[in-house]
């Protein structure tokens, strides 16, 4: 067992524990914000209940918001950040492929596709349920979601293009082009809510309570160090299975 | 090999150019099937507006309607300007020939782009006569309309006819070229949506609207071109 492998393995051990312990955190020792509530300009059709009259703005509704809404945070927003540092690590292997037409650089950028794929859904999954419980609506058309879905399908059709390319060399090098090209959509949807007014909350503009700001730090790094250890174990593998093909053919020769 | 014959990269484009041009006229394939494919896609929105009644403003939803018919038979029009290249040996024969790679990229872009355009003089005055005639709304001026629909199809085009020269090469030629397609056009068709609707509906300050959205997909256009522009080589090589 490599040095490498066995530093992704403890990374990855460390990184489970580090966002559990955020998760509690999160629960435990972050400032609860309270009573939380959603404000609209007008009535909305959501399942959530009026806020109490104490609460109401002079102008616009308030609902109430399910305590969940704030928890996800801690796990939503370090995820999605994930995805778009991978993304972006795929993509500069890409562009390096393209450039110097090493195999090697083909396959890291595909295993870090992977990787920042298994990242997009997770913040897919938990950006629908936080969007469930803080806007009421399941999916909403806003910058950020629109981009952000743009992304994910963009990432399957990286996948579908690949897999249909018969010859390898050429697989590598559609791979990579089409890499960039989607990649270019990652930090426009990083910016677009810094740009476009919308719904979704935009991180640090506001500041953070430090209770707060602990656990989405050690959340941060958990994941990160998760997104490591699954990049690292894949290319492992793949590197294995290659070495595998090399001893069958000289095998049979 | 400039030496003997002094060939520019305008008189490569033009060449392949006039090739398609010529055999389009011969044939007359693309065009009929484009024609043939976006009437039909008329036909189909009469089907599902055919409940709507008449209450609802279809001035609202035209631009995207109308958007959407040409979306879908430019990607017909695209797979087969590529598959034919492929199945007659003549992008092989392009490669071979000492011609540099992105005027293979403009030659075939801007010929995808005349028999887009020449399939939408056809269809645009259709789906006006369908289904806008009875409409009491003042439009804006025909030629706002009309640069828009022109600076979304060159958009359409430009991508379009980069991303076929990959699907080409695959298994599943269509679904893989609308799988890479409708998502690296989303935002272009988002933009030149909002342009169309708002000549359509002509709602007050409706040229500022235009001219914003006019602008972003312009910005598009240029930005996707000179991507495609660097990377041409790549994928045609591969």
């Amino acid at each position: 067992m490599s040095k490498q492998l066995k530093i992704a393995i403890i990374l990855m051990v460390i990184g489970a524990l580090l966002t559990t312990l955020a998760f509690f955190m999160a629960f435990y020792t972050a400032r609860v914000q309270g009573f939380g509530t959603v404000v609209s300009d007008q009535p909305l059709d959501t399942a959530f209940a009026l806020a109490p009259p104490s609460m109401q703005p002079t102008d616009g509704i308030a609902y109430e918001r399910p305590w969940l809404s704030q928890k996800i945070f801690y796990f939503h927003v370090p995820v999605a950040e994930a995805s778009f540092l991978i993304f972006t690590i795929a993509a500069i292997f890409a562009l390096l492929f393209l450039l110097r037409k090493d195999k090697k650089y083909d396959t890291r950028s595909r295993i870090a596709m992977e990787t920042a794929f298994v990242f997009v859904v997770a913040t897919m999954i938990t950006g629908v349920l936080w969007t469930r419980a803080s806007w009421g609506v399941w999916w909403d058309w806003e910058p950020r979601l629109t981009t952000y879905f743009i992304m994910m399908i963009l990432m399957i059709a990286y996948f579908v293009v690949r897999n249909s390319v018969g010859d390898e060399e050429r697989a590598a090098t559609y791979g990579a082009v089409f890499c960039l090209i989607a990649w270019v959509d990652a930090p426009l949807s990083f910016i677009i809510t810094r740009l476009i007014p919308s719904n979704h909350p935009v991180v640090f503009q506001s500041g953070m309570d430090t209770t707060n700001l602990i656990p989405f730090i050690i959340a941060q790094i958990g994941m990160l160090m998760i997104g490591y250890a699954i990049y690292v174990l894949r290319v492992t593998e793949e590197s294995m299975h290659e070495r595998i093909e090399l001893l069958k053919e000289r095998l049979e020769a | 090999m400039s030496e003997k014959r002094n060939i520019s990269s305008f008189d490569q484009f033009r060449a392949i150019l006039h090739k398609d041009i010529v055999m389009e006229l011969r044939t007359k394939e693309m065009l009929t099937s484009m024609g043939l494919y976006a009437l039909l896609v008329l036909i189909i929105y009469y089907v599902a507006l055919s409940q709507a009644g008449s209450a609802f403003e279809v001035e609202r939803i035209a631009g995207g309607l109308l958007l959407l018919a040409i979306v879908f038979t430019s990607m017909l029009g695209l797979n087969r300007s590529l598959v034919h290249e492929k199945d007659q040996g003549c992008l092989e024969a392009l490669l071979l020939s000492p011609v540099d790679r992105p005027v293979i990229f403009f030659g075939k872009a801007v010929g995808n782009l005349i028999f887009l355009i020449l399939v939408q003089i056809l269809i645009v005055p259709l789906f006006y006569f369908i289904f806008m005639s009875g409409s009491q709304v003042q439009s804006g001026p025909w030629w706002m309309l009309a640069l828009a629909l022109l600076v979304g199809s060159i958009g359409i085009a430009g991508v379009g006819t980069f991303l076929a020269t990959m699907s080409v090469n695959t298994t599943g030629t269509d679904f893989i070229l609308a799988i890479m397609f409708i998502p690296l056009v989303f935002p272009l068709l988002l933009v030149v949506v909002a342009a169309l609707t708002a000549v359509i509906t002509a709602d007050a300050g409706y040229t500022q609207v235009y001219w914003t959205m006019l602008a972003a997909a312009a910005g598009y256009d240029v930005i996707m071109i000179a991507v495609a522009f660097a990377l041409y080589e790549f994928i045609i090589g591969a």
